[in-house]
């Protein structure tokens, strides 16, 4: 029996893509096998339609999670795109014959051929690299097969590769088995194939140069591929990039210079084998200039000569891409790479991205954002350049539809439900407003890992609105504290996702109800008021959230007072808290006022408390305008009567002093007390009371302090400015050492 | 005779190996040549034809030295430049030597140059007796190599002045040379070209016109990539000119060469070789050639007033002379040297620690 007709290609290899069309032209074949999972066969119809425009890729999932992927990239000049659309120009038929991506994706090391992982590869190929010497592999690669003259020395040339690659690693590294199991079930293939009735010189079978060896006795297959491990995948096409396609490089999955690899392309279409080159150098002149660097054309003409001279000196006939480099450097780049490094990078890596049909795409949640990019009038953002987006969440009354009117708030929600999903695509900058309300920046770039996870997010939804509120229903049930509660509300609120709000607001009333901490209590309290205060701008409801926001407040008023029995340490997150609940507090009329104003009332009069806290409560009590003239002195004459500690007693003052200084820098008669209060201690109480002063005073300005000084002017009888200059003098370094030797003072009662 | 002279141009020292490689020529010769590009390359970076060695005369970096020749082969200029010390005049006389065998068409750049350097210049009494002739006219080193079709070297074009610099404009341009007092057009022969060399440290000089700088292909120079290539520099070159220069001195053993490598080099990068400890830099360049005319000083002193063999109180004595070169700054950051990184490096550097240490010491 004849043997089908093997062809030896390297993936994304110009020159593989050109021969193996020139060979499939001479053989006319019914069939052509092609190595790539054989479970791929469905989407060769999207493969071959007009729309679509590659680099694209093949991408495989698991269902169930932790997701697993692999991925095949194609890009204009792989050999196996090509053998597609010449298939699909013929009418001949095209089948993929490697292990299923379901038995792939079970094994337990993945394939380093495809994916991520290229450790086991690295090494056969750093060994490469040192006999080939002058630029490694790579070079070895372009200089001998990439400009190969002829099918006839292409096809033998492969050949004769990966027979010696085989040869070096038969047997040994760490997927031999996995060959050896890949082989088998492509041999099988072929000999279905075969026994289906098709004369094998009909049949043309492209795999890697590598595997042509192992496949070349099909005709002993009879394995039995019934008890392989599986497990359920699926599959989607994907647009992929230039870009990501360099990252990837290695024998299968990518190439070092995506762009530079389709000007060779272009050569062989063109028929004209110099083309790569000069064009390598037009196009990095052409961007240097763009970017403001002048390059003349007479070093453009320099640089190409250089560039073949350069390759005389190999002995190759044309410019492989290390001498194209080399020569922009010396040529236009003066000898530097740093200037023209951003030039070669365009140059040989480019930003080229693929685009589908719509609809091509098989996860609904891909059909979903490339539906809603082109509804939101975002298409232009989808590249693989980085761009910048300001967004105006307001009305814009100059149009007429309201959809158009809100296009910005829509824009918002839906890069917002992107952020939730953790795909790159979108990510928010600072804007100067503080609090943002109406205004948002965002950069906006597509790349194919921001596509891979909306791939994977297929598993959580459908539509990107629905896999976002999925997300958010994960983080609530995996939430610890309600802080991250109140995150995930904050974030449905972005989203404009109200279903997934109260839901999230649900899970809070439920954990508010055990909550004690007064702290998370104000925190979440006040996340909450700023979503209701300005959540009209996002269209959010604030009917479902007021009410939790009341009960939350009520359940720190009733926890308030007994969280201010602390330390002085402690006091200081209650001050916050205090602050907190108190804005609160004033931004909602619906807040239960009377009973904030009684808990305030009854910290502020209780003397077990923390004195520092009372004196807050009764600093707040005083800006609200619910303490008189009349009950704010005796609260000073009570605290500061003779006979009360001096810690407790500055430490009260301490507190009363944080709010509304001019209030009480007004009020003559509380300096009086203080006065009176001050001259009842003796030396050693006077000591404890200065150091809780100083830091009451600690906060006052200069100016405010000046007023202080005439107050007290006024009641010891001083010339105020006189007392002014007293008290704003830089202490010299005598006092500055009796208050540190305050600071040693035993406080323990 | 010919022992006498101090320093033998490249292509009489290296006389047997161009022969060699002319004889085993297997490549196209360009026109103007005497070898073709590839010979021309084994003779820079070394190998064997037909059983004769030939010496590796620049080592490390293959690939500027493709670029420098590919370069003379496309009929450009071709403008070296680098830090002092890192083998641009001795790459540049060598590619001549292979090239052209000769190496000696050379115009030395420096503040004084004039233009008549670059172009010609008249013998004034030849000049006033008989008028201006073609006898009355010295040609200047340019001027032969346009004639002959070979490549003129100039030196440190970055100390010329613009306007000399300038004048090499119209001849790399037009490839011809005019003598309007004769009514004379000397066009360039195939094979013509200019090698020039450049220090980056002078830039400031005279920095060179863009319209210059665009008729040369650039090649950087940078500094041996690690310890190893610069040893080998450094051996390769002191053999070679201990032999020339007679010193009755032994060669340096291996670990001198290595200390002095690994000092230069550290002192140079600003950090230990294991990229460990940050190292206070100095003023001076502590090229390779340094470290090469250092070992060969340490040689000759040994050799003359010492034991024959480089002790660490020649060496000490060397580095730093080597080292210190702005009094103040260079002596602290010496020290600071000797304290935290050599006294550190055990039994081995112990000696020349001392020996260093002792120097230095008020």
């Amino acid at each position: 029996m004849d043997n089908p007709n093997f062809f030896g290609i390297r993936h994304l290899s110009p020159a593989g893509a050109y021969y193996l069309r020139c060979f499939l032209d001479i053989k006319q074949p019914e069939l052509v096998l092609v190595e790539g999972p054989a479970d791929f066969n469905d989407i060769l119809k999207d493969i071959t339609r007009k729309e679509t425009k590659p680099p694209i890729a093949v991408l495989a999932y698991t269902k169930e999670v932790p997701v697993r992927t692999i991925l095949y990239p194609f890009a204009e000049y792989s050999p196996e795109y090509q053998a597609i659309l010449w298939c699909n120009e013929r009418n001949a038929r095209l089948r993929f014959i490697d292990l299923p991506s379901s038995t792939f994706l079970a094994l337990p090391e993945r394939c380093p051929l495809y994916a991520e992982g290229e450790e086991n590869r690295t090494n056969i190929y750093m060994e490469l690299d040192k006999i080939c010497g002058d630029g490694g592999h790579e070079t070895f690669w372009e200089r001998v097969m990439e400009q190969a003259g002829s099918l006839e020395a292409y096809h033998t040339g492969a050949k004769n590769f990966g027979a010696n690659l085989r040869s070096l690693t038969e047997g040994n590294g760490d997927n031999w088995a996995e060959t050896v199991l890949r082989e088998a079930y492509m041999r099988q293939q072929i000999k279905d194939a075969v026994n289906s009735g098709i004369n094998p010189a009909n049949i043309v079978v492209v795999t890697g140069s590598y595997h042509v060896e192992g496949l070349k006795n099909w005709q002993e297959s009879n394995e039995n591929f019934k008890g392989m491990p599986e497990t359920e995948t699926l599959h989607t096409l994907m647009p992929y990039s230039y870009y990501r396609l360099s990252t990837r490089s290695g024998y299968g999955a990518g190439n070092k210079a995506p762009a530079y690899y389709s000007l060779l392309w272009e050569g062989f279409k063109r028929n004209e084998p110099g083309y790569s080159s000069y064009s390598y150098f037009v196009k990095l002149a052409a961007y240097m200039r763009k970017t403001g660097n002048p390059v003349s054309a007479a070093s453009v003409i320099e640089a190409v000569r250089l560039a073949g001279a350069l390759a005389m000196l190999r002995n190759g006939s044309r410019p492989a891409l290390c001498d194209l480099r080399d020569a922009a450097i010396t040529c236009i780049g003066e000898g530097s790479f740093a200037a023209v490094s951003l030039g070669t990078a365009d140059t040989e890596i480019g930003t080229v991205i693929g685009t589908l049909p719509d609809g091509v795409s098989r996860t609904s949640i891909q059909d979903d954002f490339y539906r809603q990019l082109n509804e939101l009038k975002l298409e232009k953002y989808y590249s693989a350049v980085c761009q910048d987006i300001m967004l105006d969440l307001r009305e814009n009354r100059r149009v007429k539809s309201e959809k158009a009117a809100f296009i910005d708030l829509h824009r918002s929600f839906f890069l917002h439900q992107l952020r939730v999903l953790n795909t790159s695509f979108a990510t928010q900058q600072k804007t100067n407003q503080d609090n943002a309300t109406w205004q948002e920046h965002w950069m906006l770039q597509w790349s194919p890992e921001a596509e891979t996870v909306l791939v994977e997010s297929a598993l959580k939804g459908d539509t990107i609105a629905g896999a976002a509120s999925f997300e958010m229903k994960e983080r609530v049930e995996n939430a610890t504290s309600m802080g991250q509660i109140a995150l995930v509300i904050e974030d449905a609120c972005y989203c404009g996702m109200e279903k997934a709000a109260v839901y999230a607001t649900t899970a809070l009333q439920k954990m508010a109800v055990d909550t004690i901490s007064v702290e998370d209590l104000a925190e979440t309290a006040q996340r909450l008021s700023i979503i209701i205060q300005y959540g009209n701008i996002r269209k959010v409801n604030p009917m479902p959230l007021k009410p939790i926001l009341s009960q939350l407040f009520y359940r720190a008023c009733l926890v308030l007072e007994s969280a201010c029995i602390c330390d002085d340490a402690a006091s200081q997150i209650i001050t916050s808290a205090i602050e907190k609940l108190n804005s609160t507090e004033l931004a909602h009329d619906f807040l239960d006022t009377e009973e904030w104003i009684k808990v305030l009332q009854s910290i502020a009069r209780h003397d077990n408390l923390n004195t520092k806290l009372s004196g807050f409560a009764a600093a707040i009590l005083l800006e609200r305008g619910n303490m008189d003239t009349e009950s704010l002195h005796t609260e000073v004459s009570r605290r500061l009567s003779a006979g009360t500690p001096a810690d407790l007693g500055a430490g009260w003052f301490e507190g009363l002093a944080m709010k509304n200084k001019y209030a009480l820098i007004a009020r003559l008669s509380l300096w009086e007390s203080l006065n009176i209060y001050l001259t009842t201690l003796t030396d050693e109480e006077f000591k404890r009371a200065l150091l809780f002063l100083r830091r009451a005073f600690a906060g006052f300005s200069a100016a405010e302090k000046d007023q202080i000084a005439e107050n007290l002017g006024e009641i010891l009888g001083l010339d105020g400015s006189q007392t002014s200059e007293a008290v704003n003098t830089v202490l010299d370094e005598s006092s500055q050492e009796i208050i540190d030797s305050l600071g040693d003072f035993d406080f323990d009662f | 005779m010919e022992e006498q002279i101090l320093r033998l141009p490249a292509e009489q020292l290296f006389q047997n190996e161009i022969d060699a490689l002319i004889k085993a020529e297997k490549h196209p010769v360009p026109a103007g040549w005497n070898m073709s590009p590839q010979s021309v390359k084994t003779y820079i970076c070394g190998g064997e034809v037909n059983g004769t060695k030939i010496t590796p005369k620049y080592i490390g970096h293959e690939r500027l030295v493709e670029i420098a020749i590919s370069t003379l082969v496309t009929d450009r200029a071709l403008l070296l430049t680098g830090e002092p010390g890192t083998a641009k005049s001795w790459l540049s006389e060598h590619l001549t030597a292979a090239i052209n065998g000769c190496s000696t068409k050379v115009v030395q750049g420096t503040a004084g140059t004039t233009e008549e350097q670059i172009k010609y210049s008249w013998n004034y009494a030849m000049l006033v007796s008989k008028g201006p002739s073609i006898e009355a006219m010295l040609k200047s080193p340019v001027f032969n190599a346009m004639e002959t079709g070979t490549i003129a070297r100039v030196e440190e074009i970055s100390r010329c002045a613009s306007e000399v610099q300038d004048a090499l404009i119209s001849l790399l341009s037009e490839k011809r040379i005019s003598v309007p007092e004769l009514a004379l057009e000397v066009p360039a022969q195939k094979g013509f070209s200019v090698i020039a060399t450049a220090n980056t440290r002078d830039k400031g000089v005279n920095e060179m016109s863009a319209a210059l700088k665009r008729r040369f292909n650039i090649v950087i120079l940078p500094a041996p990539a690690n310890l190893e290539s610069e040893m080998e520099i450094v051996n390769t070159r002191v053999s070679q000119l201990s032999m020339n220069l007679d010193l009755n001195a032994s060669l340096p053993e291996e670990d001198v060469v290595e200390k002095v490598c690994t000092i230069f080099r550290e002192l140079r990068n600003g950090e230990t070789l294991d990229h460990k400890q940050k190292v206070k830099g100095t003023s001076g360049v502590l090229s390779t050639a340094e470290a090469i005319s250092l070992l060969c000083n340490s040689m000759a002193l040994a050799g003359s007033f010492g034991s024959g063999t480089i002790t660490d109180t020649d060496l000490a004595s060397a580095l730093q002379g080597a080292v210190i070169k702005d009094e103040e700054k260079d002596n602290i950051a010496w020290k600071e040297y000797l304290e935290n990184i050599m006294k550190k490096r055990g039994s081995e550097w112990s000696g020349l620690y001392m020996a260093c240490k002792e120097l230095s010491g008020e």
